[in-house]
């Protein structure tokens, strides 16, 4: 039997599709444009602190007479180079802004897109979905540290502002950094995020202190155990309450080498400490953007997998409906090689009734058929006109009178 | 939902268009410019000059900090038409870290997505970048886990070479195909699978040649004749290609033959839609992509597409159910199956599918369907119980029999 050739009764799929799956597409960009403002308001906040005294200073010495006019002079110079550098951080910000503010325009008309196609059978839905799934590998990919891969299919396919590549490169690279145990990189990701992550729960910026202090309490330089405890007190003691758990472990860890087994001090000392705070990095950057931190195609792809999944993909016997060596409609994409393992552990999909084509016959061997697909492999093996019909699965060469009606209810 | 995010961002954009803020940053450098130049033709009169301009500088520097607050409230509001956008929508997750595990597998599926796609440049960049992984993580570390050791063996289950040469060729036949009219690289390898072909019950080697023989009887610069059409040509190929096609295609290739007496009006001929088929090779080419896959054991669209789109369906009703069932902290009773039917269109179905008419589950391995003598079908576990060992009726039709008249059958 051919792939059945009844639709299924569902007034369903005429729905028009949806992009609300697409929420990252949309917040990434919007938190980023929300960065940017915070970056120039401290700008803003940080000229304005230097201009106003300064200028206040320099009237006040002028009608004092404590400085020459020349002197005078060289300051408001200075003052404008000053504010000559502070037009063109402002204009970097800006051009910053634009290309936000464009990517995230053409991010809305792509959503919108979707709005204009009737259905799920449209060919426009079919582009749209191919451009959907453009993105989803660039994610994988960036996710999985394939930059260069990533540039290059974003590039190739055109969709450069329907992917994120920026925001990623920065995250790996401060994922690796941490992965190698530097710390440096992180923590200025902190400091430019300090707003922002006083919301967040994961305690990033103390665990990364926490680290810097067991790498100084690790070294038995007696000298550095003073400084992991002037360190201790400047950045972890100074923290909330609500770590002082781990504050009293810190301290207990002065008086132990790297070398104990005594938990949870060796769990601290460990090295593994590095790829959880990687991870513990990797989390936080996620949620500050609203990204999932699986792969988006993970999530398209458990749903996806599961929907197409039939209990005949994985079973035993192949399947009269779609194999390679049989008929001429398409293997399905669960037992294509390509798919079939990366499915085998999900689950199948759900169906409340049979599916069949409605002229099914069985074999003598068992193997059910569409009757008019049969007749017709049949005839074109040259086999129709002397009565018999061929197996297409087997090969198994039959009577015609040998094909059965079977009821499927 | 989506026209109101759009009007939203564009009243931001407008907003951030207007803002002053680096206009107000020049007006600071004018401003002490002008002191400054002021001061420089009167040195005497500095202390005044810097006095009077001080409050001026300092609205200047005020108004860049009003500008800032424009474009906060801009960025607000249309923060919250975002968060009307997608109200009630949580992030997408998924329960199961099944895909998480396999990621090699992943890997693979989306070297093989790019070499079918024909995007051989790209494929080539990614298979390069998951082969260096694999050879840092082999070379630095040992693999922590016997798990991801097993991960690192089976990526050497990337598209083999011979997988990529095989795209590669087909590529080259569909570019011949579509970009040059060029049947011919298509129909050596139709000859070249004949014996594949036919048992497959293709008919392509014939459509591939049928094309050629009405291609060439249209193709005037062959050999420039005063006739409406190259039916030199186009004979001349019947007699030397058609033969060896086989007693299959006899009538077919008698009716195309036959066009031939028509000329010159063969546009008014019974023929005219053969000769007139404006998406015959678009048809030739998407059956020659099918055929193709299916002898290397792959289906015709990407199944990554295809997958991914049929995520794209399923993932609101799986979602929405996610949320039912947390509110109600139930977990799926089955966990082989999905909870509820997706509906998904007819061109994603591939297999036929049994739910037993009884016990209303679907047939698998374990559980397979059984067909009694009167040519009704019934799960096997359904007709265990209702046999019970002895004789029982088939609950549809008033025919009795035995448990072991049943038949297992395959769909």
């Amino acid at each position: 039997m051919t792939a059945p050739d009844k639709p299924p009764e569902t007034g369903k799929l005429t729905r028009r599709p949806r992009g609300k799956q697409d929420q990252p597409l949309l917040r990434v960009p919007n938190e980023l444009a929300r960065r940017n403002l915070k970056a120039t308001q401290r700008l803003v906040e940080r000229e304005k602190d230097y201009l106003l005294p300064a200028l206040k200073d320099a009237t006040n010495a002028a009608i004092a007479k404590t400085k020459t006019p020349d002197q005078t002079l060289a300051d408001l110079d200075a003052m404008i180079a000053r504010m000559k550098g502070f037009k063109q951080k402002m204009e970097n910000l800006k051009e910053e802004e634009t290309k936000i503010q464009t990517q995230t325009r053409k991010r809305i008309e792509h959503l919108e897109a979707l709005n204009h196609i009737p259905s799920l059978a449209d060919v426009k839905y079919e582009q749209w979905s191919r451009v959907r799934l453009d993105r989803l590998l660039v994610d994988h990919m960036l996710r999985s540290g394939f930059v260069e891969s990533a540039e290059a299919l974003a590039k190739e396919n055109g969709i450069e502002d329907l992917v994120d590549l920026d925001v990623f490169k920065q995250c790996q690279r401060i994922f690796e950094s941490l992965r190698k145990g530097e710390t440096k990189s992180a923590l200025q990701w902190c400091a430019e995020n300090k707003a922002a992550l006083k919301k967040s729960e994961l305690n990033l910026e103390f665990e990364l202190r926490l680290q810097q202090y067991i790498e100084l309490v690790r070294s038995p330089d007696p000298e550095k155990k003073i400084e992991a405890i002037a360190y201790a007190r400047k950045w972890l003691v100074s923290t909330q309450s609500e770590q002082n758990k781990d504050i009293l472990r810190a301290a207990g860890m002065l008086v132990l080498t790297q070398d104990t087994k005594v938990e949870p001090y060796k769990t601290l000392f460990s090295d593994e400490r590095w790829e959880f705070l990687a991870h513990l990095f990797l989390k936080t950057h996620h949620d500050l953007l609203s990204l999932p931190v699986e792969p988006l195609l993970n999530i398209a792809l458990s749903a996806g997998l599961s929907a197409l999944k039939t209990p005949l993909c994985h079973s035993a016997y192949a399947s009269s409906s779609t194999n390679s060596a049989s008929t001429a409609t398409s293997v399905c994409p669960i037992c294509s090689t390509e798919l079939n393992e990366l499915a085998r552990d999900l689950p199948y999909a759900h169906h409340s009734k049979s599916y069949v084509a409605g002229d099914a016959i069985v074999l003598p061997n068992g193997r059910v058929y569409s009757k008019a697909k049969l007749m017709d492999i049949s005839r074109q093996a040259g086999l129709a006109e002397n009565g018999k019909v061929k197996d297409p699965t087997t090969g198994e060469i039959f009577d015609e009178d040998e094909m059965k009606k079977v009821y499927i209810m | 939902m989506m026209d109101l995010t759009l009007k939203e961002h564009d009243r931001l954009v407008k907003r951030l268009n207007a803002s002053q803020g680096i206009k107000n940053v020049q007006a600071v450098i004018d401003q002490l410019q002008s002191v400054r130049d002021a001061i420089a033709a009167v040195p005497e009169e500095a202390a005044v000059t810097l006095a009077k301009h001080h409050s001026p500088v300092k609205s200047s520097v005020d108004a860049i900090n009003e500008s800032l607050k424009e474009t906060h409230s801009g960025l607000n509001k249309y923060n919250k038409a975002l968060d009307k956008l997608f109200k009630d929508r949580p992030l997408p997750s998924t329960k199961h870290d099944a895909l998480f595990k396999k990621k090699h597998l992943t890997n693979r599926a989306i070297a093989m997505h790019l070499l079918r796609e024909g995007q051989f440049s790209v494929a080539a960049t990614f298979l390069s970048a998951i082969t260096e992984k694999r050879a840092t993580m082999e070379g630095g570390f040992s693999p922590r886990t016997t798990e991801q050791a097993a991960n690192l063996l089976d990526i050497d289950e990337v598209p083999s070479t011979e997988i990529r040469k095989q795209f590669a060729a087909m590529y080259y036949i569909l570019h011949e195909l579509k970009e040059n009219r060029n049947l011919l690289p298509a129909i050596t390898w139709s000859r070249e699978n004949r014996e594949a072909l036919a048992a497959r019950g293709s008919n392509l080697e014939f459509e591939l040649c049928r094309l050629q023989y009405v291609w060439l009887y249209h193709n005037k610069s062959l050999e420039p004749t005063n006739q409406p059409g190259n039916w030199k040509a186009a004979m001349e190929y019947a007699r030397q290609e058609f033969a060896d096609l086989g007693p299959r295609y006899q009538a077919e290739i008698q009716r195309l033959l036959g066009a031939m007496a028509f000329i010159p009006n063969l546009q008014g001929s019974p023929y005219a839609a053969i000769f007139n088929n404006s998406s015959a090779w678009e048809e030739v080419s998407q059956s020659f992509t099918g055929e193709f896959c299916s002898l290397l054991g792959l289906s015709a669209d990407s199944p990554l597409y295809i997958a991914a789109t049929a995520g794209a369906v399923a993932l609101p009703t799986l979602l929405k159910l996610q949320t039912i069932m947390k509110a109600k902290r139930t977990e799926w009773t089955s966990e082989n199956e999905l909870p509820v039917e997706i509906p998904l269109p007819p061109a994603y179905l591939f297999h036929s599918i049994f739910v037993c008419p009884v016990s209303k589950e679907q047939a698998t391995d374990e559980n397979p369907p059984m067909m009694m003598p009167c040519g009704h079908v019934i799960a096997e576990e359904s007709l265990k119980r209702l046999s019970k060992g002895n004789r029982f009726k088939c609950p549809y039709c008033p025919n009795e029999s035995h448990f072991k008249d049943a038949r297992k059958i395959f769909l």
